[in-house]
């Protein structure tokens, strides 16, 4: 059996690229492709631990994370449609308006 | 035994009914909600003499009707009903004489026409109301509320000629000069809750009951300021006297009462001579067992009345105007009644102000028989000659002017006398500065006397004798029944009230004559019976009597002197006005004359003291608030607001960088976890 450290390394480096994403990116639909990096890279975590210590709780909370995720992705591409009616672009630096 | 009291809150809360009545109803019944405030009054009058009879029984009753804020280890803010002898005989005074001032409005505003009428009986209706709450009242604090109440029906029936120029601006200045005094009224009840904890007038737990244990060092009280508490207890009652001088119009808060005139005549004879302006006198006498603990604030209220007494009796003798003539009088016979309650003759004091409701009511009422008779000219120089053409009224007057004047057998004959005759007395037998206070009190009572007799018949004559001096004088309109029978039933009352207590009568035969002493000396609640106050005077105060002539002379004596005093007056009146075609003598007087009508400038000396001091003081506290005060506070707010500036320009709309942010610092605080807990 593999070691648990390969697996957070995996998670973090993914983690980090989904960071990455956000901090670097305009575009609406990349920020929610790497929001769902991140999300992955904790589940990568939970699913290693769950297999280290032989519980399965950490597996069925993976499963809640993608269902979650699934629904943070509906409510995005709902927002993102209102975005591109109003700016006529998904560049999320250009919605400021919700501001003093 | 309980009978009539179980009915007593119904005695106010009758008119209170009429008020509400005349006010939503009145302009569909007919006589504008008249009818209504006469049954109610009488309904009042008819509960009063059960109270009087039950309390002439020997019963009394000091109850708690309401809590309206119940304190948890401290006071209580009750609503009650006390009703001992004073009570009951001011309650029949002030029903009485409501029930007949509505009789008579039906002939001052129903008869000439007047409109607004809903409006002038709910007021009339108001203040019985108020007026009646406020005799038994069972505590200072309710005594206080009612007292303003009636300050306020004041205000409104003053100013009931609201389109005229003159009668807002009496009613303004009546209100706002009557408040000035209630002002320290307010700071004297909460004076009295802060330091007894309790504002009930009777009973063991009252506040001029602890106030006596107190000064035995049988009771703690808390005082202020590091005085003891004799001189704390001096301070309360004259907190409270300022209300007392503003309602009964005592030097120098007299100035609002002769303009109060402007209001209709029937309201000057119910509010302005025989029942508002009492309010002040029966707070006092209400309160005396806590004023006979100050020989200070004794000597102070003997002063004012018996200066006022002086001081109004002088600027009556030169007036035009029939009911200046008599707000006068009114000022100076309340001065009378502060003297004898300075002087440590509660009886007195009662029983004049008893006579005195009623002769001066009669006056009034009578003045308004004039007045609607002369088609409301008051100015006594055009009439004269009045005394064949409306002989109901004449008669009437004269029974109540012989009564205001003290003449022999009439009503203020033995109030008058009787209030003289304490003051002497007391004057001459206490130690000290109080005792000589009294004497100077008791020589300007007396030389008012004199005063009184004079104004009294010159307004006599000048109205009633000589041939009319005008065409309305001469053909004077007629006046019905609802005028004449207020008008008898007073002028009646005017000649025999004085009936109650004729002390130099009983002294001289030996016949039990003073009703009234017994009246007030029994009852069964601590600290409200003359018999207490007697002793208190005695025993704290100083107030001793001494009689320089033996007790019959002295009695004598006094009678004699202002008798002889008040017939001087009526002579002199006699002498002078009694002719066909009198002249202004007054106007020998010179100088001293256009002093007089001017009021001794009491008038320009007060607008003086609000528009040359108060104005200039007020603007400088309202620049120094605005400036100092405000200033601090925007420079104040002004360092939030161009923070606020500031730190808004990191919310830049932009999503990134509140990602960047959060990042930013996410990772700063784990480098400092790590650092501070030692991981690196």
């Amino acid at each position: 059996m593999m070691p648990a450290e390969y697996y957070l390394v995996l998670s973090a480096a993914v983690f980090c690229i989904g960071l990455f994403g956000i901090l670097t990116r305009e575009n609406a639909l990349i920020f929610l492709m790497s929001v769902e990096l991140m999300l992955n890279a904790a589940n990568i975590n939970l699913v290693a631990f769950s297999a280290q210590y032989g519980n399965l709780t950490g597996q069925v909370f993976s499963l809640f994370t993608m269902g979650l995720a699934a629904a943070e992705v509906a409510i995005g591409i709902g927002i993102i449609l209102v975005l591109y009616r109003n700016f006529s672009d998904v560049n999320v630096t250009d919605a400021t308006t919700m501001r003093w | 035994m309980a009978g009539a009291f179980t009915y007593a809150p119904a005695i106010a809360a009758l008119p209170f009914v009429s008020f509400l009545v005349a006010l939503f109803l009145g302009d569909r019944m007919p006589k504008g909600g008249a009818l209504a405030g006469i049954a109610a009054t009488a309904g009042s009058l008819l509960l009063s003499a059960w109270v009087a009879l039950t309390v002439a029984g020997g019963a009394t009753y000091n109850q708690t009707l309401y809590t309206f804020i119940e304190g948890i280890d401290t006071f209580e803010l009750t609503l009650g009903i006390l009703i001992d002898p004073l009570t009951a005989l001011m309650l029949l005074i002030v029903s009485l004489i409501a029930f007949l001032v509505h009789v008579f409005s039906l002939g001052y505003m129903n008869d000439e026409g007047e409109t607004g009428l809903p409006r002038y009986y709910a007021g009339l209706g108001l203040f019985t109301f108020s007026m009646l709450s406020f005799v038994y009242a069972s505590n200072i604090l309710m005594a206080f509320m009612f007292f303003e109440l009636v300050g306020l029906c004041s205000f409104l029936l003053i100013g009931f000629w609201f389109r005229e120029a003159a009668p807002p601006s009496a009613a303004k200045k009546a209100f706002l000069v009557t408040r000035f005094g209630d002002y320290f009224f307010l700071v004297g009840v909460v004076g009295i809750f802060a330091t007894f904890g309790t504002g009930a007038f009777a009973g063991a737990e009252s506040f001029p009951a602890i106030a006596e244990q107190a000064l035995n060092g049988e009771a703690e009280v808390t005082t202020f300021f590091g005085m003891d508490p004799q001189t704390w207890f001096t301070v309360l009652g004259l907190l409270v006297l300022g209300g007392v001088m503003g309602k009964s119009a005592q030097f120098p808060l007299h100035t609002w009462l002769p303009d109060a005139m402007e209001g209709p005549t029937p309201v000057s004879a119910l509010i302005h001579a025989a029942t508002m302006v009492a309010a002040g006198v029966y707070l006092v006498a209400r309160m005396y067992g806590f004023y006979a603990l100050s020989p200070t604030a004794l000597a102070i209220i003997a002063l004012v009345g018996g200066f006022t007494a002086l001081f109004a009796a002088t600027m009556g003798v030169v007036k035009q105007e029939l009911k200046q003539v008599l707000a006068y009088s009114t000022i100076s016979q309340y001065g009378y009644m502060m003297l004898a309650l300075g002087a440590g003759g509660y009886v007195a004091a009662v029983f004049h102000l008893t006579t005195h409701a009623m002769f001066k009511a009669l006056l009034f009422l009578g003045a308004g028989s004039v007045i609607i008779a002369m088609h409301h000219n008051e100015n006594m120089w055009d009439m004269g000659g009045l005394k064949d053409r409306m002989p109901v009224t004449y008669w009437t007057f004269l029974s109540g002017s012989l009564a205001l004047a003290g003449i022999v057998p009439f009503a203020g004959f033995w109030s008058k006398d009787e209030v003289l005759f304490e003051a002497l007395i007391h004057g001459l037998g206490s130690d000290g500065g109080l005792g000589t206070v009294l004497l100077a009190a008791y020589a300007m009572g007396l030389l008012s006397v004199f005063f009184t007799g004079f104004y009294t018949f010159r307004m006599v004559f000048l109205t009633f004798h000589g041939k009319p001096r005008t065409e309305t004088a001469r053909k004077p309109h007629g006046v019905g029944w609802n005028v004449k029978f207020p008008l008898a039933v007073l002028g009646v009352l005017a000649a025999t009230i004085g009936f109650l207590n004729m002390v130099p009568l009983e002294k001289l035969t030996g016949i039990h004559l003073s009703f009234l002493h017994d009246w007030l000396a029994h009852g069964g609640i601590e600290m409200t019976t003359s018999e207490t106050y007697g002793t208190l005077l005695h025993d704290v105060a100083g107030v001793t009597a001494h009689y320089p002539l033996g007790e019959l002379g002295t009695t004598l004596a006094s009678a004699a002197v202002s008798l002889g005093l008040a017939l001087a007056g009526v002579g002199t009146a006699w002498s002078l006005y009694n002719v066909d075609e009198p002249t202004e003598h007054t106007d020998k007087l010179g100088s001293l004359k256009t002093v007089l009508m001017h009021n001794y400038y009491q008038d320009e000396y007060q607008v003086w003291l609000a528009t040359g001091v108060t104005y200039p003081l007020a603007r400088a506290a309202d620049k120094f608030d605005q400036g100092v005060v405000d200033g601090v506070v925007n420079g104040v707010s002004s360092v939030s607001l161009f923070g606020g500036g500031r730190m808004r320009r990191l919310q830049s709309g932009v999503v990134s960088n509140y990602a960047t942010l959060i990042t930013t610092a996410l990772v700063v605080l784990l480098v400092a976890f790590g650092l501070i807990g030692g991981w690196f």
